[in-house]
This record gives structure tokens, sequence and C-alpha cells, in this order.
């Protein structure tokens, strides 16, 4: 029978440093790899184990796909040893991604807080490149120091063709400046919700840790968008990645294949989902 | 069948080369163990100590042999017979039967394994908490390839045969035994609708939080030792990890977990999302009372009662569903009410 643990060996094509302590690999897609942005690959180094990791390219390239990776344990530390031209397992694409394809019609507002901008470039990414299907975007990005900032080399091209928002939460510069290239401003991301004119009516897509969950979704609700108009990417311990194993349970739904993106709507009466 | 017919039957599928496992008693213990001769066999009406589920779930497999980046699957099982399983553990079969439905350790392994029910239930009110009672028409709601339906009369018991596969069938036909019916799996909810007690506990898990009992009572109580997740029959959770060999490549296993264990929710930054008792224990009361019901529509707790006489603390899984079951002092709680403060 088909073997869902099964993986597939993919080439590390180009590997390129992002923000102080993240890697971007760009990686050759098996046959017949397609993804939506907002779902996720589990990363497979024999020896090392599996761990989840977003996709955050572009989802038109058909040849490639990326993900980065920040050094935090043991299977980031062997992935930031690996070279070009090595060989990484896959399994994936898994689970519900965005709904993109609901925002053609509608304003959308990107919300991202430090690593939760990877799952929304490859949305970003869809949006620019077929600018005229899509309505108004904002994205407010919130990371904390200069260091975290992903993706830097692209803000221009992104300010391009959306409304892009940044804010830092400890701009440590030595002077104690704000560094004025970033074009940011300085707090949580909330705060982007003061300076930028939310559009009323719009869909919003949301990553970022927990407690950003809580302090978003409060700023949404007295600008009435709707629970069912507001969707988040849950991240937690997606250890098998096919609804099996359990870790990732948040109440009745397994983030791994239920999810990462929820609406609030579907999860916001579940204990502990934020 | 006669006891001493079914004793002939044991050792045929012993000769036949099967590794037979039944429930025997040693040093007061009830637990399944290899019968190598049936000549003493006697069915046994207490629950094993452990249920069946270490017979297709081990507590550690093999999933892979990598060398590189090559893994090969590894998936060379015995043939084995599961004899004797009580209708309270066949329901949590049933259950991990969906569980695992997708893989292909626990298929191949169920590929290979003959599962003999037998109609004792219990006597024990605490090893069948709901009162599940015996009657012929339960069998159509539960999987297995041979039930034996034991008869108690006034000198001697007499065992009557069904059989719900086509495995059974053939290995009855085989010994030459055709006194037995076919019964064919009807899905395991019954036709008057869904296990009433599930939707009672599942409506008060889900919308009535008792604060007092989870954070005061429970979370305080419980040890997270994680026993009750060992011996119940329906407790599945799983991680996989490598280990790699001392020369070369090594192997991808699967161990069995526990959500009272402190890494169960660790994400990359040492993150965790259960971090007290009490979280850990309503997670496990929410998978069994709540999630598989809403995702299967059956009961993820058979009320074998296992972990209740396991717990070191004397956390009761019966005085808990009670307590669950009482309206009085009840918080209403979500998310949302946290906003608020």
């Amino acid at each position: 029978m088909k073997n869902p643990y099964k993986i597939q060996t993919s080439k590390i094509l180009k590997i390129e440093k992002e923000g102080s302590e993240s890697k971007l690999f760009t990686l050759k897609a098996p046959k017949d790899f397609k993804f939506k942005g907002g779902q996720f690959v589990e990363v497979s180094l024999p020896g090392f184990g599996e761990a989840p990791f977003s996709i955050c390219s572009d989802p038109s390239q058909k040849n490639n796909f990326e993900i980065c990776a920040r050094k935090t344990g043991v299977l980031t530390s062997e992935l930031h040893k690996m070279k070009k031209g090595e060989s990484i397992g896959i399994r994936g694409p898994y689970g519900a991604p965005f709904p993109i394809k609901l925002v053609e019609k509608r304003d959308l507002l990107l919300v991202a807080g430090g690593l939760g901008i990877e799952p929304l470039r490859p949305i970003i990414l869809e949006i620019l490149n077929n600018r005229k299907k899509y309505q108004k975007v904002q994205l407010l990005y919130g990371a904390c120091e200069e260091s975290d900032l992903l993706f830097s080399g692209e803000y221009e091209k992104w300010r391009s063709g959306l409304e892009f928002f940044l804010t830092l939460d400890k701009p440590k510069d030595i002077s104690g400046n704000l560094p004025k290239k970033w074009k940011c401003q300085v707090g949580v991301v909330t705060s982007l919700f003061d300076r930028a004119k939310i559009y009323r009516n719009a869909v919003a897509f949301l990553c970022g840790p927990p407690v950003m969950y809580k302090f978003v979704i409060k700023k949404l609700k007295e600008l009435d968008f709707k629970d069912e108009d507001i969707y988040l990417s849950l991240e937690r311990r997606m250890h098998c990645g096919v609804g099996v194993c359990n870790h990732c349970a948040v109440g009745s739904f397994s983030v791994c294949k239920d999810g990462p993106v929820f609406s609030w709507e579907r999860i916001k009466d579940v204990r502990g989902a934020i | 069948m006669t006891s001493a017919e079914l004793r002939k039957f044991i050792n045929f599928l012993i000769e036949k080369g099967y590794i037979v496992w039944a429930p025997v008693k040693k040093n007061n213990i009830v637990d399944y163990e290899e019968v190598n001769k049936a000549d003493n066999f006697q069915m046994i009406q207490e629950a094993p100590f452990y249920s069946f589920k270490r017979l297709l779930i081990p507590r550690e497999e093999t999933l892979f042999e990598y060398k590189d980046n090559e893994l090969k699957e590894v998936n060379n099982f015995k043939d084995q017979v599961i004899f004797g399983i009580n209708p309270v553990d066949l329901k949590a079969l049933v259950l991990l039967n969906y569980i695992f439905e997708k893989d292909p350790w626990y298929q191949g392994r169920m590929k290979k394994t003959l599962i003999i029910g037998q109609s004792l239930i219990p006597k024990e009110p605490e090893h069948n908490i709901f009162h599940y009672k015996y009657k012929e028409d339960i069998l159509e709601h539960l999987q297995f390839d041979i039930f034996i339906e034991a008869q108690k009369g006034v000198f001697n018991t007499k065992y009557f045969f069904y059989t719900g596969s086509e495995k059974g069938q053939r290995i009855l036909d085989e010994y030459g035994y055709n006194e037995y019916e076919n019964i064919q799996f009807a899905g395991a909810i019954k036709e008057e609708g869904q296990d009433k007690n599930m939707i009672k506990y599942r409506d008060s898990l889900k919308n009535n939080y008792k604060k007092e009992l989870w954070e005061k009572d429970l979370g305080a109580k419980c040890i997270e030792c994680g026993k009750c997740t060992t011996v119940c029959p329906t407790c599945f959770c799983f991680d996989i990890k490598d280990q790699p060999g001392l020369k070369s490549g090594g192997k991808r296993r699967r161990a069995r977990s526990s959500c009272f264990y402190s890494d169960f929710s660790e994400i990359s930054g040492n993150h965790k999302f259960l971090n007290s008792t009490a979280e850990k224990i309503y997670f496990w009361y929410y998978h069994k009372f709540v999630a598989i019901p809403d995702q299967l529509q059956i009961p993820g707790c058979v009320g074998c009662g296992r972990c209740a006489k396991v717990c070191p603390v004397g956390i009761n899984i019966f005085k808990v569903l009670t307590e669950l079951d009482n309206n009085e002092k009840s918080i209403q709680n979500s998310n949302l009410q946290n906003f608020k403060d």
C-alpha cells in the first residue's frame, strides 16, 4: 500500500543567508510538486529526524521551491551545515493553505509577526505577479530586531505593488536611532494599525506567534472584521504531517491536516488555540 | 464446540505456525501471553491488565532502515492470533482500525493477524464502566475474524462461532468446522444513532469548562506519569525518531508517546503548548471524549477502566465522568472570554 511516510529526495539548488540566523534554501521540486501559500513540507534528514517547514516561495515556480530555516535545533543546525548540490528528504506539501481565491474580489490585509512572514510570502509573490487579479492589499510586518528581518532584499519590490508597513520592536542601532533604510517605525505589529488606514471589509491573513494573534484579533474585531474573514496559521508540533500522531491536536482538529490555516470562526471557541 | 474442542482448535492454530496470544492468569495478573500448548487453556472473563494494543502497535517499532538519504521500508510481520478479546476491548480495535487505516505497518500487521473475540465481558463494573452488555446484535458493530460466544450451561460451557471476515471463514473451513454464522460489519455506529453517553460527555466538555475540576482537583492530583496512556487500549499517539546505527545508516523508529510527557507539544525554540498538569489531563480527556467523537462519531473511550486501576494517585475516570455530568458548578469559558480581561 501507499506509504505516507516515504520521502522524496530533493536537491539543494541554492543557499542564501536570510537575516542573521536563517538560511533560504532553494530546492528542486519533485515531479508534480504543487503547493499553495500556507502549506508546509516535512523535511527529513535521516539520522536527525523530520520537521515541518513553511514553503515560502512563489507558487507559480514549478521547478523549484524554497524553505527558510532558522537555526534553532538539531535538525536545523544540520540543515545549516549542508551545501549546494547535496540532497534532503521531503514529504508533502501538506495542510490547508490560505484561501487566496477569496481575495480576488476582496481587499486583503496581511499581518506577519517574526518568522510568520514565511508562509505569507507565497501570497505576496502571487499577488505581485498577477497584480491586476487582486484588489487593494496591505501588509503589516513586525519583527523584533533588524537582524530578524527576512526577505529584506525584496521590500522595494513589495512596496511597488502593495502598501507595506514595517515595524521593529527593538531597533538596535549603535546610535539608538531607527535605521532609515527600512522605512520602519518602532513598536509591535499592532502599533501599525494606528498608522495604516486599514481597509474595512477586507479579508485578513495572519501569521505570527500566539501572543500576536490575541492582540491583532482584538484590533480586527474593533474594526468590525467578521470572524469568518480572519484567517490565521497555527504553529504546533506537526510531527507525522498526516493527521495521525496527535501532537498537533487543537480541539478536535489536527493542525497538520485541518490547518495550519484556520478561519477564526472555526477555532475561536477552542481552548488554548491561541 | 465444547471446551475440549476449543482447546483442540487453538492447538490447530499453534501447529499451523501462528503465534497465539491469549489472556493468561499468572501471579494473580491476567495478561496476553504466547500460548504454546492449549491443553490446559481456559477462557478468562477478567480483563487483561494490558490490552491487546501492544500486539498491533508495539511500544517501539522500526519503520525504515536508512542509509544516507535512502529509506527502506521495514515491513516483515509474523502470523499471529490475538485470542480472546472481549467486546469492550473490541470497540478499541474498531477505533484503532479507523485511526491507522492508511498506516502501512499497522495494516501489514493486521493482514497477518487473526483476531478472535469472545463474549465474556468482565464482571467487575470497574472494567466495564459503561455497563456494556453482550448481545448478539452488537457483533455487527465490532470487527473480528472469528468471534466465540460462550454459553454457560449447568454442567459445562458451550462455544458458538461467528465469523466477521473471509480470513476467519477460511481458517474454520480449513479446520473442518462449519457450524458458524457470518456477520457483516455494519459500521461502528448503531442503528439507533450515536452513543448517548458520548454525546452527553462531549457536550459537557465542549460547553462547560469546569475550572475547579481541571485546575484545582485533577491538575493538582495528577503526577503526569503517563501510566494511563500506556494501559489505555485507545491511546495511540506516537513519536517518530531516528536511531543512528553504530557504523553507518540507522533506523527510523516509531515509539508510542504520551500527552503527559513534557516534550509532547514542544516546538522549535523549546516552546510548549501544553504546560500545566491541568492542560495535559484536559487534553487527554478532550481527545477521547470530544475530538475522536467529532472526527469519527464514536467514543474515544471504551470504558475498560484500566486507567483508574493503574493510576498511582487514584484518579478514577468514572468519577471524573460523573463530575462532568454534574452541571451545578460550571464555569462558562472560551477564548473570547480571555479578551475581556
